[in-house]
Parts: structure tokens; C-alpha cells; sequence
């Protein structure tokens, strides 16, 4: 009887082993922060897609940002003679140490979305042009308001060098301007809740502001919910990302702009570039890749949905 | 000398931590082609020192009738700490790394310290009083850096700390965290088992008025009792620190929970007085091996929560299981005892 159960115990072992071992395409590992996070979610998903595309085997992983889960998640992929590894990383210094290792055992590592504080370990760091983007949704935002009045600025978690670089960006185009003013600027930490009750309390102070400029979607939409609350009319909002959710706001005319970061499309570079290292021995572009970012307003938001500029059928 | 079929059945329930290990090991060998190379194991070993370290320090703890939630933040607080005195230093001057390590570590020590006097002097119920060193400590990693990332602990190129070896380096082939794990392990199996303060947590865990009564210095041993778990997490910490070459004030959030789960695993009771710290051992390795083999395969992340749910859940209820059993095969197995001619439970 003990016998029976080892026998045939063992003869299912040995089929799903082999049916393991069969598929012997190169392993594609993709990491990003998190996968119930739309922003993350379309940028794995679209490596996952175009990988299994061009006939790779796929993994995908979240670190959570926990640059010691990342650690372990790279050092599996290591154990798993994965072929490349797509990363959207957990912090610009921590993750130097499980690149660095992940090259050194052959892994050919394309980092998107965020840099890394050391070159010559990735094969490329694809990022999308934040300072840029800035600037777009900036010059938007003095145009939306009329070049005039006060506004309110939502910062992003002051320790993120996003948020710097994006209110470095702002305020760029926005200083030069003489007749807007800074009523008050406040991080609400990337929090939708937290940039929700921010605003509501900045409105009591400055209910006649004409505008609120923020360092992400999920800031500004928290916002235009706290503008709508308090039934006022006609304060124009902008945000950063180019989420779907700020995409709808936009068309409804809750909010007046974003900057579409690419995430779809650099995942996709990342993964031809990746692919065309494999098949040719080398890429030709550069380490450093920066993307720019795109403008979306009323008049196009119908051309985008999930981080992607949809070409329309004329 | 022949057991009884009431023998047999205790001590498989007893075995559980190990047959589910074994049965993991065997199917995810057979699923994944590359899960049992030298390689992965020195790998897997090395993951599952981190959460072991821990596990055996909040064994004392439990087996006392205390639980500690503040593990997680007193590894992030130590790697603060350690990475704060190796970059910005103390007063201005940097300090070498094996008194970066100490500090770290007398520091973690000292939060346990404050959790043990807070349970034992002002009657705070563990549970609250972890919670609030959970806060108190991961605050005051943040503030050490504002929230920032403490980098480059390991040098320059032309000029290294040694910081990196704590965690990265080898000793006979594996991994020095896996060496790490090995010994605190069987000091405190030892300890636990063949000292009279091991005896002494035992027995407040079991009854703690019927140790007071009987001479136990009760508070004592609870305080030693949170002051090891913290040194432990502190170690961690340090250890993460060194394998990321920088330290992060986010650091080991919950892993109070991983520690929590590698001790239940193992059959210690959370009511306190029973259990041991080879089963804690093996509990974390469960958790550690369940966790790498399902990355391996690739089953989705939303998966592996709800699978490393169900497995502890289940652990637990397999307990409650055995201790039910046990008492009712009581008589069978004192049966089988007296014909041997010894008398034991």
C-alpha cells in the first residue's frame, strides 16, 4: 500500500518535471514596486507582453520598494539563470549592491522608470524626462489660469528626488511669471487622502486662488475632490503621470492637465533592447535614455488610456 | 524497544514543521530545475537567516508568555544607526565598523530593554508596549536621516570599510549569515534547554505565580527575555545593511510578523511554556523555502500571500490538533511507557 502511494507520488513528480524542463526559452524576470498600482501594473504588464512576444519565458515580481525584498526577488532570478532582468528599482542607492551582483552573474539588467546612483552595471537606465514634463504641465498651467491670480502647490514625499525635480520644474516656468503668486505649498506625501484634506484646509485660508499644480495624478485628483466638496468653481488643477483615472478627470474638465510619463513605452524599449542584446551581442544606444514626457489635455485625452498614446485610426 | 501506535502518531504531529519542509523541498526540486543546486540552497539558507535570527529571539520571548512587534523596526533602527555612525559619524568623526556594530546593537539592545522594563515595572501587556517601541523605533530611523537612505556603506573602491562582508562574505563555502544563524541557534537551543535561566522562561511561560512562588525572578527573565530578541533584530538589521551597502530607514517592516509565523510554525505556543527553538528554526525555514520556491515557479505575488496565509493557519490548527490528540491518547501512552519502565510526559 505505502509502496502504491510512493510509486505513483514519484510518477507524478517525474511529469511535472518534465513538463517543466521542456520549456527551455530564455527567462525574462520583470520587477516593479507593486503590482496593485496601475502605473506599475501597465509597465510590468507590457514587458510581460511584448517579452512573451518575442518568445521569451516571463516572471513577474514586487518588491513592495523594500530594497531587501528586492534583494531576495534578484537573488531568485540569479538561481534561475534568468537571461534578463527588467527593474524598476527600490531606491537609488540600496539597489546598487543586487545590480551589481545580478550583472556579475550574467543577468543583462535594463532599469526603468528610476536611475540608479551607479553607472556601467545596467545594460540601460530608461527614464522618462521629469524636469521636462515639469515644464509641459507648468506652461499648461499658466496658460490654463490666464498668467494671473494665486495657486497652491501639492508637493510629493520630500525625501523622493521625483518630487524635487518636478517642483524644481514648476517653478522654473512658473517664477517667471509676474502675475501668478504662491499662496502655499504643502507635501501631501504622493496621498490622495492626505492632498484631499490638505486642500480643503488651504481652501479656507485661499478660497479665491485660481489654480492648484501637483507633483502627482493622485495628489491633484485628492485635490479636485476637495475643490469640488467645498462647491467651488472654475480653480484649475494639474497633475503629473498621465494616470487613467486623471485622464477621465481630464475629460470630464475636473482636472485641466497631466504629463503622460511613458511607462508603456519604456517597458517596451527596455524589452527590444534587451532582445536585440541577446540575438546581435549589443545595443546601440546609450546607457542613460530619457524619454519626454507627453502633454494631456481636453482636446487629447481620447488618444490615451493605460500610460500609452493610443494612435487613432484617422 | 518497540513504540506504540500512540508513540507513532504524537510524534509525527511533533515532526509536522519537518515533513511539511521535506514534502515542500521534494516539490519544488521536482518543479523548478533550478531550486536544488548548490547555489540556490547557499541562497535560500542565506534568506532564511534573516528571519530565523529573529524567530529565535522572539522564542524566548514567547515561551516566556510575551510576544515582541517590535523586531522589524529595531533591524531598521540598527541599520540606521550602524550606517548613520559609518557615513556621517559620531560628533563629526566617523567611526571604524566594529564599533558601528556595537553601538548598533547596544542601541537595539536597549529598545528591548525599554520593552522588557515597560512589561515588567509599569505593567504594560507586551502587546501594546512592542507596538509602541514598533513606532517609537522606526520614528526614530527616519529621524537619523529624515527619511533619507544612509549610502555607500561599503567604501569607496580604493578604500573599503569590511562593512560588506558581514553580510556578502563566505566562511568554508556558506554564506556568513547562514554561520550566523547556526550559532545563536545552538547557543540558544542550548541555553534554553540545559541552563536553569531556559528551565527559568519555561516556567514563566507555563505558570508564571507558580515560578514567583517557587523563586523564579520572574521579571528578570522577561526582561532578558526582550533584551536577546532585540539584540537579534539589531543583528539583522546590521546584516541587511551590509548585503545592500546602504541602509534604509524603511527597513524590515514587518518582519515581527515573518518572526511571529517561523515561531508558530514551529510549535511554540503563543500562550507561552511550550515550544523550542530547533522548531523555530525549522518554521522559518518553511516560511523561507515556500516563499523562494513560489518565486521560482513564478506563481503570481497575490498567490503567495494567500498560500503563505493558509499554511500557517493550517500550522496552527495541526497544533491544536496534536494537543487534543495527545490528551486523549494519554492513556495509551502512558501504557506504552510503564512497560518500558519509565513514566514521563
Amino acid at each position: 500500500m505505502r509502496l502504491a502511494w510512493a510509486v505513483t507520488l514519484g510518477c507524478v513528480l517525474a511529469l511535472l518535471a518534465s513538463c517543466h524542463a521542456r520549456d527551455v526559452r530564455p527567462l525574462v524576470v520583470v520587477l516593479v514596486p507593486s503590482q496593485d498600482n496601475p502605473f506599475f501594473k501597465a509597465e510590468a504588464d507590457a514587458a510581460a507582453r511584448r517579452a512573451t512576444e518575442l518568445g521569451y519565458r516571463v516572471r513577474v515580481d514586487a518588491h513592495d520598494d523594500d530594497a531587501y525584498r528586492q534583494d531576495n526577488l534578484i537573488d531568485a532570478a540569479i538561481a534561475s539563470n534568468a537571461a534578463i532582468l527588467i527593474l524598476d528599482n527600490a531606491g537609488t542607492d540600496a539597489s546598487v549592491s543586487a545590480v551589481r551582483r545580478a550583472a556579475k552573474a550574467g543577468i543583462r539588467c535594463f532599469l526603468i522608470d528610476r536611475a540608479i546612483n551607479a553607472t556601467g552595471l545596467a545594460k540601460a537606465q530608461i527614464q522618462s524626462d521629469n524636469d521636462q514634463g515639469a515644464r509641459l504641465v507648468a506652461a499648461e498651467f499658466v496658460r490654463a489660469v490666464g498668467g494671473k491670480g494665486e495657486y497652491v502647490e501639492l508637493l510629493g514625499r520630500e525625501s523622493d528626488t521625483n518630487a524635487q525635480v518636478r517642483t524644481t520644474g514648476f517653478h522654473a516656468v512658473l517664477d517667471g511669471v509676474p502675475g501668478l503668486k504662491m499662496a502655499s505649498a504643502q507635501s501631501a506625501n504622493w496621498s490622495q487622502a492626505e492632498a484631499f484634506s490638505k486642500t480643503e484646509t488651504m481652501l479656507q485660508a485661499h478660497a479665491q486662488i485660481a489654480g492648484i499644480i501637483a507633483g502627482n495624478d493622485t495628489m491633484a485628483l485628492g485635490a479636485a475632490a476637495a475643490v469640488k466638496g467645498a462647491g467651488l468653481k472654475g480653480i484649475k488643477i494639474v497633475g503629473f503621470d498621465g494616470s487613467p483615472d486623471a485622464v477621465a478627470a481630464i475629460k470630464t474638465g475636473e482636472m485641466q492637465a497631466t504629463a503622460l510619463q511613458p511607462a508603456v513605452l519604456i517597458a517596451r524599449l527596455a524589452v527590444d533592447e534587451a532582445d536585440q542584446l541577446m540575438k546581435t551581442g549589443k545595443t546601440d544606444k546609450p546607457e542613460i535614455q530619457v524619454i519626454p514626457c507627453e502633454l494631456v489635455t481636453r482636446a487629447n485625452a481620447a488618444e490615451y488610456e493605460g500610460f500609452e498614446h493610443i494612435v487613432k485610426p484617422k | 524497544m518497540r513504540m506504540g501506535w500512540a508513540d507513532t502518531v504524537v510524534l509525527l504531529l511533533k515532526l509536522r514543521a519537518v515533513l511539511v519542509l521535506i514534502v515542500l523541498l521534494i516539490l519544488f526540486s521536482a518543479l523548478t530545475p533550478s531550486f536544488l543546486t548548490a547555489n540556490n540552497l547557499s541562497i535560500l539558507a542565506k534568506h532564511v537567516a534573516i528571519s530565523a535570527l529573529l524567530a529565535v529571539g522572539m522564542t524566548f520571548v514567547v515561551l516566556a508568555g510575551g510576544i515582541d512587534l517590535s523586531v522589524g523596526s529595531i533591524a531598521g533602527l540598527s541599520g540606521m544607526v550602524a550606517g548613520g555612525l559609518l557615513t556621517v559619524g559620531l560628533f563629526g568623526h566617523s567611526t571604524g565598523v566594529v564599533a558601528a556594530v556595537l553601538i548598533a546593537l547596544l542601541v537595539s539592545g536597549f529598545v528591548g530593554l525599554l520593552n522588557g522594563v515597560m512589561v515588567t515595572q509599569f505593567g504594560v501587556a507586551p502587546f501594546i508596549a512592542t507596538l509602541g517601541t514598533l513606532y517609537i523605533a522606526r520614528g526614530a530611523a527616519l529621524l537619523l536621516s529624515h527619511g533619507a537612505t544612509f549610502p555607500n556603506l561599503a567604501g569607496t573602491a580604493t578604500k573599503s570599510t569590511g562593512f560588506a562582508s558581514i553580510g556578502q562574505s563566505f566562511f568554508l563555502g556558506v554564506p556568513t549569515p547562514v554561520w550566523m544563524m547556526a550559532v545563536v541557534g545552538a547557543i540558544a537551543a542550548v541555553v534554553s534547554l540545559r541552563t536553569p535561566f531556559g528551565r527559568h522562561v519555561y516556567a514563566v511561560g507555563g505558570n508564571e505565580r507558580a515560578a514567583r512562588l517557587s523563586g523564579i525572578r520572574v521579571e528578570q527573565i522577561k526582561v532578558i527575555t526582550y533584551v536577546f530578541s532585540g539584540v537579534c533584530a539589531g543583528l539583522v538589521g546590521i546584516v541587511i545593511a551590509s548585503q545592500l551597502e546602504s541602509a534604509h530607514p524603511a527597513t524590515g517592516e514587518s518582519f515581527e510578523l515573518n518572526a511571529i509565523a517561523a515561531v508558530v510554525l514551529g510549535g511554540t505556543s503563543l500562550m507561552g511554556g511550550r515550544g523550542s527553538v530547533g522548531g523555530s528554526l525549522i518554521g522559518a525555514f518553511v516560511i523561507g523555502v515556500l516563499a523562494d520556491g513560489l518565486v521560482m515557479m513564478g506563481v503570481s505575488e497575490f498567490w503567495q500571500i494567500v498560500i503563505k496565509g493558509v499554511v500557517i493557519v493550517l500550522a496552527v490548527t495541526v497544533d491544536q490538533l496534536q494537543l487534543r490528540l495527545q490528551s486523549r491518547l494519554m492513556p495509551a501512552l502512558l501504557r506504552s511507557r510503564a512497560s518500558l519502565g519509565k513514566v514521563t510526559i
